[in-house]
């Protein structure tokens, strides 16, 4: 039994590994055919424009929720001016791209699956192929595409809205004085972490629609098995951020260490 | 009568065939569904594929067009083998064809309008939208629904959603139509009008039809030949009268649509409880 689990799992994996690279190739050629442009607009709307309510308010709860959290601790020692980096450097490199991220996986890969998947059980990917047209090239390169480009925006978006949450708490709710909580957040946030939050996007991007897509391809039969695909789609989607958010950290934290002696002199 | 339905398969198989299968078998897992089937499907003609619910009929169909790949077995379409092509080079092979699905399968966020240029889009550059607007309707008008171009299919009913997905199905003017239960859930005089739409393919456009069904009627409506899978096997194959006349108890059941034996036993054998019976037998939540 188990071994027979372990060879499905195998056999799994080396089709969604197939999937993937039938979707980066579609979505290559995609990219270098105008004819295509409208789908991904289509899906760039969907995905990234009606995400945006959504994930600015997921960032300004983080930076809200952070603001009143960390005070407390900095406050028992006299350091609660220091509010700022905690909240802001906290924001722009973890919290906001992965709850932003989780948010989108919930809001966009349940959709995708959901959509794909009753494409799938109503025989209208059967359909698609019949016409002579390749269903990942029409249906999942948009998607992919779309998520890819957004995504990381939409963690501007959470950034953004993170930051403001957390001065509006730390400034005019617990009475920080302005001036120092900037000062100190300009000082311990560089560039170069609010470029890690937003490189993550595309990876987040990336993995939340090739999952979904997937797993909407290769749902089963009956509103069980879109149900069970959407489900599946979220759990893999979710294990997939933090997986990649800890790859990710530990990849960026050895380009830092590489670069950070030379860093005067770039 | 084995030795007779194998020699009429062969017979087919030497003939000029549009699409020839040649010992053909699927598997899903361990279930066999389709064993060892050879058939050559004849150019103009309408071959109609009958036999009892999940007896592979559909499966069958979806191989002719390479909508699923043989566990063994070859399909070929006018000679060349087309079974062992990859993805990109079967969307070529499948602009002969046309399919129309048991349900429709129309896109449901796109206007009957869209999912008929849906084909044409995919491979033409469209220049002439006065050209397009002429085809769709001349399409639609085939099917009887000229002025539905701006309908969603989910305010069409089941019989229209099925004559847009035919008129969708030959936007292309497709050589080879493959139709999966084309009356089914249909009344009588919807399912007539399909049967008439069929007959007017062939014969005006001269397209070669496959047709999956277990409606009797429209099968002896429209079929040049009858084929009847029973259990993953050709059980008969022949034109209407053959099969009206076969010998086999399995296809005279089936063409008559009588239950077999055993399943009568059970049924009249099983007690029968009235609604009443059943609560007073049963406490009430």
């Amino acid at each position: 039994m188990t071994v027979t689990n372990a060879i499905n799992g195998l056999d799994n994996l080396g089709q969604f590994a197939r999937f993937v690279f039938r979707s980066i190739a579609a979505s290559v050629e995609s990219c270098r055919k105008s004819a295509t442009y409208p789908l991904i607009w289509a899906q760039m709307n969907i995905i990234g424009v009606h995400s945006v309510p959504i994930v600015m308010v997921t960032g300004a709860f983080v930076g809200m929720i952070l603001a009143i959290q960390a005070y407390d601790q900095l406050a028992a020692f006299g350091a609660e001016e220091h509010l700022g980096v905690l909240i802001n450097i906290s924001v722009v490199k973890e919290l906001g791209p992965v709850l932003a991220a989780v948010m989108l996986a919930g809001r966009i890969g349940g959709a995708l699956t959901a959509e794909l998947g009753t494409m799938k059980v109503t025989e209208q990917i059967d359909a698609i192929k019949s016409m002579g047209t390749d269903p990942v090239k029409y249906l999942v390169a948009p998607r992919v595409l779309a998520c890819l480009l957004l995504t990381p925006f939409l963690i501007i978006f959470a950034d953004l809205l993170g930051i403001i949450g957390g001065y509006f708490v730390s400034v005019i709710h617990l009475g920080i004085n302005s001036r120092a909580y900037w000062t100190f957040s300009a000082s311990g946030v560089e560039l170069w972490d609010v470029a890690i939050g937003v490189i993550k996007g595309f990876f987040f991007g990336a993995a939340i629609a090739a999952i979904s897509c997937y797993k909407g391809f290769t749902c089963k039969e009956g509103a069980h098995g879109v149900g069970q695909a959407c489900t599946e789609a979220f759990v893999a989607s979710f294990i997939s951020i933090l997986a990649l958010d800890f790859a990710l950290a530990v990849f960026f934290k050895a380009i830092y260490n590489t670069f950070w002696p030379i860093k005067a002199l770039i | 009568m084995v030795a007779e339905e194998k020699n009429n398969q062969a017979s087919g198989i030497n003939s000029n065939g549009v699409i020839v299968l040649k010992n053909l078998t699927k598997k899903f897992g361990e279930k066999l569904v389709l064993d060892d089937i050879s058939l050559s499907i004849e150019k103009g003609k309408t071959t109609v594929i009958i036999g009892p619910s999940g007896c592979g009929k559909t499966v069958l169909l979806k191989h002719l067009i390479v909508l699923l790949r043989p566990t063994s077995g070859d399909v070929y379409l006018d000679q060349q083998r087309i079974d062992n092509l990859n993805e990109d080079e079967l969307n070529q092979v499948r602009t002969r064809y046309g399919f129309l699905f048991q349900g429709g399968a129309l896109f449901d966020s796109i206007s009957v309008f869209e999912n008929i240029i849906f084909p044409i889009t995919q491979h033409y550059k469209i220049t002439d939208w006065g050209e397009i607007d002429a085809l769709v309707k001349n399409k639609l008008s085939m099917v009887g629904l000229d002025g539905f171009q701006n309908f969603y299919p989910a305010k069409l009913s089941g019989g229209e959603k099925k004559r847009v997905a035919l008129a969708r199905a030959i936007a292309l003017n497709p050589e080879l139509i493959l139709y999966d239960e084309p009356t089914t859930g249909l009344d009588p005089i919807r399912s007539d009008v399909i049967n008439e739409l069929i007959l007017k393919l062939q014969k005006e456009l001269g397209i070669t039809s496959v047709v999956v069904t277990h409606d009797m009627t429209s099968a002896y409506k429209i079929a040049d030949r009858i084929i009847m899978l029973h259990k993953g096997k050709i059980l008969a194959d022949g034109d209407a009268d053959y099969i009206r006349n076969h010998p086999h108890p399995v296809v005279q059941q089936f063409i008559h649509g009588q239950i077999d034996d055993e399943d009568l036993l059970i049924l009249q054998s099983g007690e029968t409880t009235s609604p009443s019976q059943f609560v007073s037998q049963n406490s009430k939540k």
